[in-house]
């Protein structure tokens, strides 16, 4: 066999999020980005093998818009893929771009995750996930009134309400926990610049004081829409080592794929019958930490970042992603582990709950959680972050993203 | 670049309209790939799938078909352009080390939705799609007009393209039956349709419901599974920039790009003579020629001579046989396959050692992938 | 010999139902061979499931493929009537301007299915005595035609689980 590759990143790029970037149009959106990433490595954009790029095209009515957007990208004349897979799309892109390098066959790789949704109706976007089954539905003597009802305001609340249900129940956590994880999340946001929703002084009582949208979850606990990009520059190890100061090893990648929840292949069932239980998540966990060589994730990982619109979402994934014990998360942001200066910090950009970029946002985790290693994030924790995760999930909660990247190379066994 | 071994694969048969759901489509391409591999649903480690979310109809199209692509509780990613693209993906998660066996698919139905109107979807949404004159039918025209003028062409030299792809056709059992046409002559064609001069409608494959499925693995997985592997010894790919004014149409910049890289990897010198057969994705039969010229099969504005000499070009039909959109691409690379193992019945072409094939997606051929295949246990 | 109908009629198989999205006109296809059997069943009063041969997974409502084992399922099993509610929402109408009367929204596990599918309980019932893992019992609609709704909606029965806990407690 051949020698191994081991990618690594080096610089991560993003633009400013808003709710409505009208100042730009989505091509010039992403370049801020790419600028932003390519200026901070302090490379040339000739040096570039290859782009990756994703977002999830159902939001701005655009198919494959790469193809015009290509010379935005640092892509003219050069090799450039694109992978979308929902919520997960950055995640994946960002995956695509370890792949890239750890094949051999390109040196240094821009991948790019982008949305500007308010270039169109996120609503329809996401009612329309379901859209072919929810025309079989009706085929099948659904109702319009009970589908209205039964599918409940758009395809991720109604899914995260389910979930928050199952994980309430399980975990005995209260709506005060959902609250806590958003004043932590929106307080983080504001002193990261680029987010979107930033509430420095926000409460819990502020939190639960607002309606509920669909139980138990309430209006001000839903991440925003957001318009924004963000870029990453993979490259090899030994290209790292001499651009980066600390370079950042992906060691370990998953995306494992589970049966889909709540709605099923040509409207049959849902396989997962437990929104919460989480088996893809597990699963991918479990192999990208073998990858890497982490065998106790809730020791070994100084830094993560998950993927989580809904508080309750946070809850469940870092006890799924192996962090904390099962049923234990809500116990652990009560008593401040995940704060700035806490044991863990879990999602100090803000997260997804702050600011949600669909095409993006699974890729800032991954991002973010590589800035914190590097030391350059917007809002830097104290202690030294070693080994660090970016999560995300999407598709209807069965697709799923883990990136573990080190400031260390990983040997691999193979 | 290291080999990397086809190991299996399955195309559906085309249809107009086909009979059968997404799932149950694309539920039988993956499970006749694993059969023709003699392999079972736990051998695969990642599923790299090709929709798209404007040609499904839904967003997220991947969501739901984890379980029709055998992708329960595996690896699983979409790349939303060609099925070559998804192929070159899988390619890089095999080259990688990280997985032993990646199964990739592609699948749309364009009976379902408008083919050409919802390519529009594709242009700048600021300029060219509120202009409506851009489509895939007039910058079909343009560009064969600016090839016919560059090199001083006429039109029956690329209706004898069509007719020699409707011929391929009707020799291939996997063709589209709409495209089977034995008894063609070069008037028929230039007969048939206008559709944007000088493109004419028999010029222009029909879009057809299909799916592929395909099986790569490790060079020594491989072994391990077949006897009779195909081999990608060599990938290039290339995104030429987008505004047609900016490109000069009677070439292929990114294709040429794109192939130079590919013979450099395969350590191809001359391919005008060491490959045997090409399976070129042209969305027109002027794109066809205009590619494989690109990829130095024959010199600029020569490329009509490839219908009587040199690599033997599209003998499965080409596009003309089955033009699924994300499929088109990942079908060519298996009918070349199916060339190198000699399983191409009745289309045969005979000691194909080397082949080349390519995908495609954009207006004027803007982002071209090509593999270089070869046979040989 | 002519052919048998059903052979004849192989499109029966396949539905095509229009949709639109984005300005759009789209068609989607959708297998009937499972689904016709189901609605079949409950037009005759049976809760048909479907179970792969291969890892012993019942589907209820029937699903087309086993992702699993990556075949078709193909035996049908009688259901009892009888199921747990997986996990459930309370979904308010919008005309209902006091958003006093949610509609409790629930997905059922059959007894003997290993999937879920999304069904109501009645209105009168209060959202928040709706608990995971509460047994429920399917109600039929009173004209049944061999839709989805045949059974129109689940009501509670009484969880013997209760009076254990309350027992254990007391212990
Ligand atoms: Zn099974």
């Amino acid at each position: 066999m051949a020698h191994k590759v081991q990618p690594a990143i080096i610089s991560c790029g993003f633009c400013e999020h808003a709710s409505k970037r009208s100042d730009v149009n989505m091509a010039e959106l992403v370049n801020e980005a790419v600028e932003d990433c390519i200026k901070k490595a302090n490379i040339d954009w000739k040096d570039i093998d290859a782009v990756i790029n994703g977002n999830m095209p159902a939001f701005e009515g655009a198919n494959m818009p790469e193809l015009w957007m290509g010379d935005h990208m640092a892509a003219k004349n050069k090799p450039m893929l694109r992978v979308t897979t929902g919520g997960t799309t950055g995640g994946s892109v960002t995956i695509a771009g370890y792949y890239s390098v750890a094949s051999g066959l390109y040196d240094m790789v821009l991948a790019i995750g982008f949305e500007q949704q308010s270039c169109g109706d996120t609503t329809v976007g996401l009612a329309s996930v379901g859209l072919g089954e929810f025309t079989i539905f009706s085929d099948l003597g659904y109702t319009i009134e009970r589908m209205r009802s039964n599918m409940g305001g758009g395809a991720a609340i109604g899914i995260a309400s389910y979930q928050a249900m199952n994980y309430m129940r399980r975990s005995r956590a209260t709506e005060e926990d959902l609250a806590r994880v958003v004043v932590q999340n929106r307080r983080n946001a504001a002193k990261n610049w680029w987010t979107h929703l930033k509430m420095p002084s926000i409460t819990i009582e502020d939190v639960l004081d607002t309606p509920y949208i669909s139980y138990p979850l309430r209006f001000g606990m839903v991440c925003p829409a957001s318009d924004g990009a963000c870029a990453m520059l993979i490259t090899t190890e030994e290209k790292a080592k001499q651009i980066a100061d600390i370079p950042v090893y992906i060691n370990g990648v998953a995306s494992y794929s589970n049966e889909s929840a709540i709605l099923g292949i040509d409207c049959a069932g849902a396989g997962q019958v437990d929104p919460c239980e989480q088996l893809g998540a597990m699963k991918s966990a479990e192999v990208a930490y073998g990858q890497a060589g982490i065998s106790f994730p809730n020791k070994e990982i100084d830094y993560a970042e998950v993927y989580s619109p809904f508080p309750n979402q946070e809850l469940m994934w870092v006890e799924r992603v192996g962090l904390f014990e099962e049923n234990k998360a809500p116990e652990a942001y009560q008593n401040g582990v995940t704060a700035l200066n806490g044991e863990l910090p879990v999602n100090c950009s803000g997260g997804v709950n702050s600011t949600n970029a669909i095409g993006a946002s699974a890729m800032e985790r991954p991002a973010e959680a590589a800035l914190q290693i590097m030391g350059k994030a917007g809002n830097q924790v104290p202690k030294t972050v070693h080994t660090a995760l970016g999560h995300g999930w999407g598709g209807s909660i069965n697709l799923i993203t883990h990136v573990v990247m080190s400031d260390e190379p990983q040997r691999k066994w193979r | 670049m290291e080999k990397v071994g086809i190991v299996g694969y399955y195309q559906l048969k085309p249809e107009l309209d086909i009979m059968m759901s997404p799932y149950e489509a694309i539920f039988t391409a993956v499970r006749g790939a694993l059969d023709s591999a003699g392999l079972k649903r736990k051998d695969i480690t990642t599923v790299v799938t090709c929709t798209n979310d404007y040609y499904d109809g839904k967003t997220i199209s991947n969501c739901f078909k984890v379980e029709a692509g055998g992708a329960y509780m595996k690896d699983e990613t979409k790349v939303e352009l060609d099925g070559a693209h998804a192929a070159a993906y899988g390619l890089y998660r095999i080259l990688s080390g990280n997985h032993k066996l990646a199964m990739i698919y592609g699948f749309s139905t364009p009976s379902c939705y408008f083919y050409e109107p919802v390519r529009i979807l594709e242009l700048d949404p600021t300029f060219d799609r509120t202009m409506s004159v851009i489509n895939p039918y007039t910058t079909g025209g343009m560009q064969m007009r600016a090839y016919m003028k560059a090199f001083g062409v006429n039109e029956e030299d690329i209706a004898k393209v069509a007719v020699q792809n409707y011929k391929n056709c009707s020799k291939n059992s996997l063709a589209l039956p709409e495209a089977k046409k034995p008894d063609i002559s070069v008037q028929d064609v230039l007969d048939s349709e206008i559709l944007s001069s000088p493109l004419r409608r028999l010029m222009y494959p029909i879009p057809c419901d299909g799916a592929t499925a395909m099986i790569l693995a490790p060079e020594r997985q491989s072994l391990k599974i077949t006897d009779n592997p195909v081999w990608i010894t060599g990938m290039g790919q290339c995104q030429e920039t987008y505004y047609l004014g900016d490109r000069d149409l009677s070439i292929s910049v990114s294709m040429e790009k794109a192939a130079e890289k590919a013979y450099k990897r395969a350590g191809i010198n001359d391919p005008k003579s060491e490959i045997d057969v090409a399976e070129i994705f042209g969305h027109t039969s002027c794109e066809e020629l205009i590619l494989a010229e690109a990829a130095h099969l024959s010199e600029k504005g020569k490329g009509a001579i490839l219908l009587d000499s040199g690599p033997a070009l599209n003998p499965s039909g080409g596009a003309m046989s089955a033009f699924t959109p994300c499929a088109s691409g990942l079908t060519r690379l298996v009918e070349a396959a199916k060339q190198l193992r000699g399983e191409a019945d009745g289309y045969q072409i005979s000691g194909a050692k080397k082949a080349i094939a390519s995908g495609q997606v954009g207006f004027c051929a803007q982002n071209n992938i090509v593999f270089v295949l070869e046979g040989g246990g | 010999m002519p052919l048998p109908a059903y052979i004849k009629k192989d499109y029966k198989r396949t539905r095509t139902l229009h949709g639109n999205w984005y300005l759009m006109n789209y068609k989607y296809k959708f297998n009937l061979s499972r689904t016709k059997v189901f609605l079949k069943g409950l037009k005759e009063g049976h809760i048909l499931g479907l179970k792969c041969r291969s890892c012993n997974t019942v589907s209820f409502p029937p699903r087309l493929i086993c992702g699993r084992c990556l075949v078709m399922p193909d035996q049908w099993v009688r259901l009892p009537e009888t199921g747990t509610i997986a996990t459930g929402s309370a979904s308010y109408d919008t005309n209902d301007k006091n958003r006093e009367r949610p509609l409790p929204v629930i997905a059922v596990r059959q007894d003997g299915a290993d999937t879920v599918w999304l069904h109501n309980m009645p209105k009168d019932i209060d959202f928040h005595s709706i608990y995971i893992g509460m047994p429920v019992k399917a109600v039929w609609a009173k004209e049944r035609t061999g839709s989805w709704f045949d059974i129109d909606h689940y009501d509670a029965i009484e969880d013997p689980a209760i009076e254990l806990n309350k027992k254990e407690q007391e212990k």
